[in-house]
């Protein structure tokens, strides 16, 4: 593909977001950005006992390439365990979106990785305590003043 | 607008929209999102991206002078184009450039008020073909950085002095509360809080909702209120420089301070800084 290609596959992304939403009664929630650059996502996952990927969305606003990395990510990581999460490479989500489109915002494009990656991290813990993953959305208050 | 003390430096979209074929001008637009040119710009305009063609690759700092001329000499802009910069975050960007050109001396240099945001709410129209220009033959001066420009010894000396700073950054960054974010460690520093002595004045409180920036009367209450005077040497920063670039503008251009530096260094810098005191 060429940049212009790559660059309307992010715009689709960003137009059409795939998985957008939230999950109801979520195994895990977790929020991740950035709220002084204005990129905040929230990442919704259910787990099977397996701990595989039954379902996953994301909310979120900020930059076309994060939220767009929100929507691939959660393409790719669908039917996987969330040791297969955390152990994902980036390179497959960077190759898509066109590494010359996005290497100056490897942060954005990876945001909702990044949190998925932090939730998939943090989940088995939680559930050997018998609880879900479910963190506040927090400091989003800054979006207005920053 | 003419209460401003350098009105010449803020054009209304509606004159941007009348000079799009204006073979003197050229309308740049910088962004944080670096895809929105691709949604769609003004018509005509270029883009300058603040992170890959402002900034030098190896050293903190900016493009040397040969790199700036062959920046501006690629996007069609001549030694008297009057550029007319606008973009995303209430101009933070443009505000930013239209400071990089400055240091090296570009005289025409405009900003449109309201920027994107202000644009697409009146459903002007936006292209999405990039847009070129013959190349030029920009000659630039070299980068002056001693007049609008702050480095951390110069910080230092003006803390010590006991002069006036501006940290334009949010309340919860200026208390300490907020270092960095998940995932965003570094965009963050070791210690928060702020420079000692400073004002916080946030960015936001000198743009009205709809992008554009307040009167000058309201300007001039806002700054001088916490002691901000055009009688004193004043040092805005922020984080890395682009919201402090917005405070700079509105002292330096729409209230007609004298003696305004950006210190683009910041937050990232200062609160990273061995032997840098600080307040929370």
């Amino acid at each position: 593909m060429d940049r212009r290609e790559y660059i309307e596959f992010i715009l689709d992304h960003y137009n059409n977001p795939r998985n957008h939403g939230a999950i109801d009664d979520p195994d895990i929630l977790v929020n991740g950005g950035n709220p002084g650059c204005g990129d905040v996502v929230t990442m919704y996952v259910k787990v099977d006992d397996d701990n595989r990927v039954t379902d996953v969305k994301f909310e979120g606003r900020g930059c076309t390439i994060s939220m767009a990395g929100a929507s691939l990510v959660t393409e790719l990581v669908k039917g996987k365990t969330l040791k297969e999460i955390e152990e994902m490479p980036y390179t497959p989500l960077i190759d898509q979106m066109g590494e010359d489109v996005v290497k100056s915002r490897l942060r954005c494009a990876t945001l909702g990785m990044d949190t998925l990656k932090g939730g998939a991290r943090e989940y088995p813990s939680r559930k050997a305590t018998g609880q879900k993953l479910i963190q506040p959305i927090v400091l989003a208050h800054t979006l207005s003043t920053d | 607008m003419s209460e401003y003390a350098h009105p010449e430096v803020l054009v209304e979209t509606e004159w941007v929209a009348q000079h799009l074929n204006d073979k003197d001008i050229r309308i740049v637009e910088s962004d944080e999102d670096i895809l929105l040119y691709e949604v769609g710009h003004v018509p005509g305009a270029v883009k300058i991206d603040w992170h890959v063609d402002l900034q030098n690759t190896i050293v903190r700092d900016y493009i040397d002078r040969k790199n700036f001329q062959m920046l501006l000499s690629s996007r069609g802009i001549a030694n008297d184009t009057t550029v007319v910069f606008y973009g995303d975050k209430n101009n933070w960007w443009a505000c930013y450039a239209f400071w990089v050109f400055k240091l090296f001396g570009h005289e025409k240099c405009v900003v449109m008020n309201g920027g994107r945001q202000k644009w697409i709410a009146e459903n002007r129209p936006l292209a999405k073909d990039q847009s070129t220009y013959a190349h030029t033959n920009y000659v630039a001066k070299e980068r002056d950085d001693t007049k609008i420009r702050a480095f951390r010894d110069q910080v230092m000396k003006h803390v010590t002095g006991g002069n006036p700073l501006v940290d334009v950054r949010s309340p919860q960054e200026y208390s300490g509360e907020l270092l960095h974010m998940p995932g965003y460690p570094q965009e963050g520093a070791l210690r928060g809080g702020h420079i000692p002595g400073a004002k916080n004045i946030p960015w936001a409180k000198a743009a009205r909702e709809d992008g554009t920036f307040k009167s000058a009367e309201e300007l001039k209450e806002l700054y001088q209120s916490q002691g901000i005077t055009p009688d004193k040497d004043v040092i805005a920063y922020c984080r890395i420089g682009e919201r402090s670039s917005h405070t700079w503008f509105v002292l330096q251009y729409l209230l007609g301070y004298p003696k305004v530096r950006n210190y683009d260094g910041s937050w990232t810098e200062w609160g990273n800084l061995v032997g840098a005191p600080i307040e929370k």
